[in-house]
């Protein structure tokens, strides 16, 4: 039995079937099905937490408010001030479909869609539009344009400076990518790894494998639950941070 | 392993398509309704709040008067008590001024007629005494006198009495 092809079976997304169009093969994957699951699964949960009086919702809406509250007060209100209102639905959903595709990652047969390196560099794709869009949107696109390199610099710097600002505004983004990507990830290898000492040992002698499977179930617990807070982390951490960053371009000064 | 990092467009294009519907639907289906509530939420217990400090604030402002008024009246009864103690003083003075007054004026009043009734019985006592001289000098002499004499004697007996008494003195 070879690890890194088991690593790769759980880890790596194949396509069900291929449909091409034009230069994007829009084909369907177990990945992606669970990403929609997951949606289906926040838009359900959320809808219901709102609008119905029932006991199970009142529930459920003390459960999310308070974190839908910290989203607000913490993260969007400290960086947008009076438009927080504006942006306050785009925050809320980023956290609560991070925080949904993590948590499903977790359920067994499920595909981790934020431990995929496409979905998270698609996510922050989509922050690094939403920051030029903030930033043209509160500031105009030439001030916005100005305001890229910081005011006071020299204007023989400037198209030096320029080009730093921007290739900076992309490595956060690329940061947020990779963050959030090897974060899942590693919990996800760290897991497998721990019940595949199991089998390693297993080739070695059946004893050793029996008496190694409850230290290994342990850790691979572990980490397991581990990953459960690292779901709840990192999906504050990506919206904090799309936070502070559309927050730079929303106000240069 | 290295297709770990393989890119696929059609993954990224179902990511961002995936999370900017469920934008657009959590927006119109959870955030509006829950925000909503969270927002009436804290103005009511804004509202509340409010109405609790001011209505405390006017409780206060109350019992301060209240307490203002209350001094006022206790020190307004300590001064009418202290007035009325000093009305009675000065009215038992007054009426014992009077008292004493009307008793020296009875009494002055008992004196003088005690003198005027003893100079009546002294000049009643006087003619008695007079007449009944008379009488007893007339049974003696046995002859009448006229009056004139009769008075004449009486003017000269009187005189030697006055002048007798004066002596006794």
């Amino acid at each position: 039995m070879n690890f890194e092809n088991v690593l790769a079976h759980h880890l790596i997304d194949h396509k069900l079937f291929h449909w091409q169009v034009g230069p994007l093969d829009l084909g369907l994957s177990p990945l992606i099905l669970t990403m929609w699951a997951a949606a289906a699964a926040a838009a359900l949960a959320l809808t219901f937490a709102a609008r119905s009086a029932s006991a199970p919702a009142r529930l459920l809406r003390a459960a999310v408010e308070p974190a839908a509250l910290f989203v607000r007060d913490e993260i969007v209100e400290p960086v947008f001030g009076h438009a927080t209102s504006t942006y306050l639905p785009y925050f809320l959903t980023l956290f609560f479909f991070l925080l949904a595709c993590n948590l499903f990652g977790l359920v067994p047969y499920a595909s981790g869609a934020t431990a995929n390196f496409n979905v998270t560099a698609a996510m922050a794709l989509c922050t690094f539009l939403f920051i030029q869009f903030a930033g043209v949107k509160e500031q105009g696109l030439f001030s916005y344009v100005v305001h890229i390199v910081p005011g006071g610099v020299p204007w023989w710097l400037w198209p030096l400076l320029f080009v730093i600002e921007v290739f900076g505004m992309l490595a956060k983004c690329i940061s947020l990518c990779i963050r959030l990507f090897a974060n899942m990830l590693a919990g996800h290898i760290v897991s497998l790894s721990f019940i595949f000492l199991i089998f390693i040992f297993a080739q070695m002698s059946h004893v050793a494998a029996v008496g190694v499977s409850p230290a290994a179930v342990g850790l691979a617990l572990f980490i397991y639950l581990m990953d459960v807070l690292v779901s709840l982390l990192q999906a504050y951490i990506f919206t904090m941070l799309t936070a502070l960053f559309v927050g730079g371009a929303v106000h240069p000064h | 392993m290295d297709k770990l990092l393989t890119p696929d467009t059609g993954l990224m294009f179902w990511t961002v398509v995936t999370f900017l519907a469920l934008v657009f639907i959590l927006k119109k289906a959870a955030w509006g309704p829950l925000l909503r509530a969270v927002d009436e939420r804290e103005a009511r217990l804004k509202a509340d709040r409010e109405a609790a400090e001011k209505a405390r604030a006017d409780a206060e402002r109350i019992q301060k008067d209240l307490e203002a008024r209350l001094a006022g009246a206790h020190a307004r009864g300590q001064e009418i008590v202290s007035q009325a103690l000093k009305d009675g003083e000065l009215l038992r003075g007054r009426l014992k001024a009077e008292a004493e007054a009307d008793a020296q004026a009875i009494k002055d009043k008992t004196a003088a007629e005690l003198a005027a009734e003893k100079n009546r019985l002294v000049g009643e006592l006087r003619g008695e005494v007079a007449r009944l001289s008379v009488l007893a000098a007339e049974k003696l002499l046995r002859r009448t006198v006229d009056d004139d004499v009769q008075k004449t004697v009486l003017d000269g007996f009187f005189k030697d009495l006055d002048a007798s008494k004066a002596e006794r003195n």
